[in-house]
């Protein structure tokens, strides 16, 4: 990754040629490495499988959702049949349309929660690595508070104590609330890998020769932040948010598998609360989603990996 | 700076730790209004004199930070309190509990970390042969499959279809296996502890090769095999003595981490641990187990930092101390 390869640099208006002169840009370098990574490509397909899911949903499920027509005609708990590609379960919902319409949920659960923790990490970092000093002391400290807290079991309980306070009050009007609450609740413990690369990142940039130059120039403070530093700390930063929506829809699936979930959403780890109980008579209930929640997580990691490859070609021999 | 101050800079860190960690969960609890009030408001025919009783039993009719302070002037006498629903002292309650998920995490790490240096060795040095992507491969997938989605298979297969391994329960409800309580004990932790070594195996094989190719290509390892050692002892001796430090640091993690997954783990095989006790805990809103489960909880995890901290430095004496 060389800054001379940076896009954004305005020298002037007439530096057109330098413009064409110049080599690929580093996104362009990192895809073309990227492609090259057989892991990480398998990943990002999984990934782009899900999304497709996610997207297309409603119009290529078999069933709605709420569908329960197969409890009427005695059909629940039937194995996979040519009616229910993956069997239903037991309160004859149809697996495979729950299991399509998870998608969505998941992906919104993933990317809502990191959204939440990419403001507030890279806020965080970048005022703690580009001020220094007592301030960066102050927001490490208080990072790292939030990195050695039992994170899941905290969640449990605000997650758990969210539900009772709701109750009775306004907000339970809206839709998905314990859904939402839950996404802001990762995202609120989400930030703290996040805020420790961006402050890295920043760190290192604000000595690099190019970001001088671009002060020489009279360039200030805010160009420097937005047009120069972050720009290229994004790589890192984006690394460490795609292993973040993983993580963010497993934790998801955990607190629904404890029954700590939204009971109105379709997840995955609710679907597998609902079932896990009559595993042994309805196996495929449980299996479906199950390899749903891995299949994501699974696509979500391989990606990072290959980023980071892609990225770092230094770091692999 | 010494490492003593160093080590008490770390522990007065720790303490503030702590004290922050169980000021947000005993706040958060009482937001929500007196535990006994919700409890209550399911059973009807209980008079307020009743009532009033229970809340000066608890001590809740006092203000919040009396409360607080009066609950961690207790614990440093090693009092945790009383749980309202099981109504037994809590310190005992995290001993016993506790003993039943210390039961199944602690070999189940310590599984893991042999199966991963072995597996580590044999991957890192045929790196790039079939042998390598096979252990690589299925350490990648076990990296990414879900903890409870592992249990769900295991007992699948082999409780329901082949029958082998109880799905639940830590022992026997009438009469132990063969007799003998030891063996019965240990049939019900076989599929627990597999469930948990799948993916710790997964993340320890992963750190530990990657830092054995690193080592294998040191110099020291060259002049090692370049006095005519045998393979054997280069790579057993040399090069995993150095490999392993990062995954020392890592177990000292999975040690602290133990608690903070309990509760899928043992909601899965329904394991009578701590975790469980917490998830139930927390639905019944038991506030003295919750504070006592979090307490311990946070504190095993700092423990852990710390120890990591201080490794580091005993390790690798190149690394300052800030």
């Amino acid at each position: 990754m060389t800054h001379q390869e940076e896009k954004n640099i305005p020298i002037s208006k007439g530096s057109e040629t330098v413009r064409k002169t110049r080599g690929p840009g580093m996104w362009r370098l990192a895809w073309q490495r990227f492609k090259r990574n057989k892991t990480g490509v398998f990943g990002l397909v999984l990934v782009l499988i899900v999304l497709f899911f996610a997207m297309v949903g409603p119009w290529i499920s078999p069933y709605e959702p709420n569908d329960q027509s197969a409890m009427l005609e005695f059909r629940s708990k039937s194995p996979p049949t040519w009616k229910n590609l993956l069997g239903t379960d037991r309160m004859g919902y149809d697996v495979a349309s729950r299991v399509i319409y998870g998608a969505r949920t998941a992906l919104f659960v993933g990317l809502g929660s990191m959204v939440v923790a990419a403001v507030f990490g890279i806020l965080m970092g970048g005022l703690s690595g580009f001020t220094g000093g007592m301030a960066d002391e102050l927001l490490m400290r208080f990072t790292e508070f939030f990195l050695v807290i039992p994170v899941f079991v905290v969640i449990l309980v605000m997650v758990r104590i969210f539900g009772i306070v709701v109750v009775g009050t306004v907000l339970e009007r809206i839709p998905h609330l314990n859904l939402i609450a839950i996404i802001v609740i990762l995202g609120v413990f989400g930030w703290p890998p996040i805020a420790r690369i961006a402050r890295a990142e920043f760190l290192r940039l604000k000595e690099m020769e190019f970001v001088e130059a671009a002060r020489c120039l009279g360039a200030g403070t805010l160009n420097i932040i937005f047009r120069h530093i972050l720009p290229n700390a994004l790589p890192s930063l984006v690394v460490i948010i795609a292993l973040g929506v993983g993580q963010s829809i497993l934790l998801e699936a955990m607190i629904s598998f404890l029954g700590f979930g939204d009971p109105k959403s379709v997840s995955w780890g609710q679907l597998l609360y609902f079932n896990y109980e009559h595993l042994k008579i309805s196996p495929w209930a449980s299996i479906a989603p199950g390899m749903a929640i891995f299949i994501t997580v699974l696509g979500f990691n391989l990606l990072a990996d290959g980023m980071t490859d892609a990225f770092n070609p230094r770091l692999k021999e | 700076m010494g490492i003593l101050r160093f080590i008490i800079r770390r522990l007065i860190f720790m303490v503030f730790l702590i004290l922050g960690v169980t000021i947000m969960i005993f706040f958060m609890i009482n937001a929500i209004g007196d535990p006994i009030d919700i409890l209550m408001a399911e059973r009807p025919g209980i008079t307020q004199e009743v009532i009033d009783n229970i809340k000066s039993y608890y001590h809740l009719d006092r203000s919040l930070t009396e409360q607080y302070t009066l609950w961690l002037w207790n614990v440093v006498q090693l009092d945790f309190g009383t749980s309202i629903i099981y109504n037994q002292p809590v310190g005992s309650m995290l001993v016993n509990w506790g003993w039943e998920t210390v039961k199944i995490q602690v070999p189940s790490i310590l599984i893991s970390l042999l199966l991963a240096i072995l597996f580590a060795s044999i991957a890192s040095t045929r790196q790039y042969t079939k042998t390598d992507f096979g252990v690589m491969g299925t350490a990648l997938l076990g990296r990414s499959m879900p903890g409870f989605f592992t249990g769900i298979l295991l007992i699948l297969i082999f409780s329901y279809w082949l029958g082998i391994f109880p799905s639940y329960g830590a022992y026997s409800t009438r009469s132990p296996l063969m007799g003998s309580l030891l063996l019965d004990s240990l049939w019900h932790m076989t599929l627990p502890v597999m469930m948990l070594a799948y993916f710790n195996t997964a993340t320890l094989t992963l750190l530990i090769r990657s830092s054995m190719v690193d080592v294998l290509r040191q110099d020291f390892i060259i002049a090692a095999r370049a006095s005519g050692l045998p393979n054997r002892r280069v790579v057993y001796g040399h090069a995993l003595k150095n490999a392993i430090i990062p995954a020392l640091t890592y177990l000292a993690i999975l040690f602290g981490l133990m608690l903070g997954t309990a509760p899928v783990t043992e909601t899965v095989f329904t394991w009578p641990g701590l975790g469980f006790l917490y998830i139930t805990a927390i639905q019944q809103l038991d506030y003295p187990v919750i504070m006592g489960i979090t307490l311990i909880i946070t504190l095993m995890l700092v423990l852990a930092n710390l120890f990591t901290d201080i490794a580091y430095v005993f390790i690798d004496p190149r690394i300052r101390l800030e």
